[in-house]
């Protein structure tokens, strides 16, 4: 089967005593919107940060496009195409919105010193990737601060600059970390139809933690439960619901000698 | 009071200023730019200098050649600091900063055979019988100043009046050149990585490489600094490299607002006068104080400044405040 485009196999790390992810095993298919959920310590977020490589895995391997990453350092990962936001969403505060964005772009002629004395290249990258940062924020609905400091965003604000920032590296597969956390419903509204621009119009993958099944049911075509760092379902929305184990790790346990 | 009539004090205030303004100019793209804090600048003007004396006097090298070597020493400094300990955070980053420069002036104390030690650049062994002094070049191009300055100033242009304009000709080279690369996406990515490591690593830049790079080329600026502190004072000792040299620079960055390039010639004038012009303050109350106590009070009323100065206006002379209150 060779539209997998990640393939996370039984990766394990530890922190101290703590086994945060322990023997993981899951699967993402090319074009398709795949969501993490899980309870609080369910390993979800350290599930995210083995990916995009932000901890490096005591064991297991995880292929991206057939290639091991497990090793790489983030910003290698970044440039075969998987770009993350960030829980809670994380801007620069004292660069501008703009700026914000035009860190996203690719190739930069303008971030090798050397190009300092080749202007015209950096220069016209830089009018091009404005643009294409201007097109960014008109689309989440932000440009109206493009000038101003990403620190007066609001909480949401912040979280549509970071989706439109991940977006101007023009990643292969985005991965999304509680998008939908603290939102207000007419964002989420306002996230989703953005999503769904990307998925239709780019054939972007994407791959979101959240807590709860309720905020992807309708977005994901399938559905993987984490519990204990372990990963205890997997598939179809609607398959997760009818679950057992799904339903012990969110209501806990009935013991019945105890 | 006499001498604070004297064109020539002045003169030395502003070319001292000029170079204090070149080596906080290092720090501008290190701290300003990159928010890493280096506490160790000093260490690369007393790589540069050393290396440009020793060459010319040990080894009879062109001055050029000898000095462009005492900047590339000052790179390679920057390079084994940056390599071995950027990795660490901020914090501890200063610190070993100024365990480097201090290294630096150690060695440069006890390597009598190689430095002179602590009689300075005069215990160098020279190559021949006649001692070569590593001025004489630049002395050469100086005095060719002066007399095409003479029938302007008439008496006032001396020797030290070419140094300060060719000190403050390169400040404006160098200030010109940095507001350029400050404006590159280089600067950008490095100014993210000010906030945050995270964000930038998860948009493929190499937070690593661009704070080293900035490491590289303050370093450079500061060995610069070096070859015309050398030059200024003729003699180098290892006294001339003690840590609060790294603070004098510091004092000047924060006056200016070190998130911008503009403010720093009229900061390091600023700092030169304070610095220099105290000195005069003969009259009372200071006058109740003898000279040596005075010595002191000129660095508490240095102090003082900067602390009115940090209440006042903690964005320094030029920031901006806006900066500063961003959450």
């Amino acid at each position: 089967m060779n539209n997998l485009i990640l393939e996370v196999n039984d990766v394990a790390v530890a922190f101290g005593g703590v086994k945060a992810v322990n023997g993981a095993t899951m699967s993402v298919e090319v074009g398709s919107v795949t969501s993490v959920i899980g309870p609080n310590g369910a390993g979800k977020t350290t599930l995210f940060n083995l990916i995009s490589g932000a901890i490096k895995p005591d064991s297991g391997t995880i292929l991206f496009q057939g290639f091991e990453i497990q090793k790489l350092l983030p910003h290698k990962i970044a440039d075969r195409g998987i770009v993350r936001t960030f829980q809670g969403a994380k801007v620069i505060k004292r660069l501008s919105v703009l700026e914000n964005l035009m860190l996203g772009a690719q190739n930069n002629p303008g971030d090798n010193l050397i190009n300092f004395f080749n202007p015209r290249a950096r220069n016209a990258f830089e009018k091009q990737a404005r643009e294409r940062a201007m097109a960014l924020l008109k689309q989440v609905g932000i440009e109206r601060f493009a000038n101003d400091y990403a620190g007066i965003l609001s909480g949401g604000q912040r979280k549509l600059l970071d989706l439109a920032r991940a977006l101007m590296a023009e990643p292969v597969m985005l991965l999304l970390d509680e998008p939908f956390a603290g939102v207000n419903p007419t964002l989420v509204e306002k996230l989703l139809e953005v999503l769904h621009a990307l998925r239709t119009e780019h054939h972007l993958t994407f791959l979101l933690v959240e807590h709860d099944l309720e905020t992807v049911m309708n977005i994901s075509d399938r559905v993987v439960v984490m519990a204990e760092g372990r990963v205890i379902a997997d598939g179809l929305p609607n398959s997760i619901y009818e679950n057992q184990a799904v339903v012990d790790a969110y209501l806990g346990t009935r013991k019945l000698n105890s | 009071m006499t001498a604070i009539l004297q064109p020539g004090f002045w003169v030395f205030i502003l070319t001292m200023s000029g170079i204090y303004g070149i080596f906080t100019l290092g720090l501008q793209v290190q701290y300003g730019v990159g928010g890493i804090l280096n506490f160790g600048h000093v260490g690369m003007m007393a790589l540069s200098s050393y290396t440009m004396a020793i060459l010319v006097i040990a080894h009879g090298f062109n001055f050029w050649i000898a000095a462009a070597s005492g900047v590339a020493v000052a790179a390679l400094g920057g390079a084994f600091l940056g390599l071995t300990t950027l990795r660490l955070r901020g914090d501890y980053f200063s610190i070993v900063s100024i365990a480097f420069s201090e290294i630096v002036r150690y060695v440069i104390f006890n390597s009598d055979g190689l430095t002179g030690g602590s009689q300075g650049s005069l215990a160098i062994m020279p190559i021949g019988d006649a001692y070569p002094s590593y001025t004489d070049t630049w002395d050469t191009i100086l005095y060719w100043i002066r007399d095409h300055l003479t029938p302007i100033f008439g008496e006032v242009a001396d020797r030290d009046m070419a140094m300060g304009i060719l000190v403050w000709i390169t400040l404006g080279i160098l200030l010109f050149i940095v507001s350029r690369v400050e404006r590159t996406s280089w600067a950008r990515v490095l100014r993210a990585t000010r906030e945050d490591d995270d964000v930038p690593s998860a948009l493929g830049k190499n937070v690593f490489r661009f704070r080293l790079q900035a490491v590289i080329i303050g370093s450079i600026i500061g060995g610069i600094a070096g070859i015309y502190w050398a030059l200024q004072v003729t003699l180098l000792s290892p006294d001339d490299f003690l840590t609060i040299v790294t603070f004098y620079a510091w004092m000047i960055l924060i006056l200016s607002g070190a998130t911008k390039v503009k403010g720093l010639a009229i900061a390091a004038i600023f700092f030169g006068f304070l610095y220099g012009g105290t000195r005069f303050f003969t009259f009372w109350p200071f006058s109740v104080f003898d000279a040596s106590q005075r010595s002191y009070m000129r660095i508490m009323i240095i102090g003082i400044v900067l602390i009115v100065l940090m209440i006042r206006r903690p964005q320094g002379i030029f920031g901006k405040r806006e900066e500063m209150v961003l959450e």
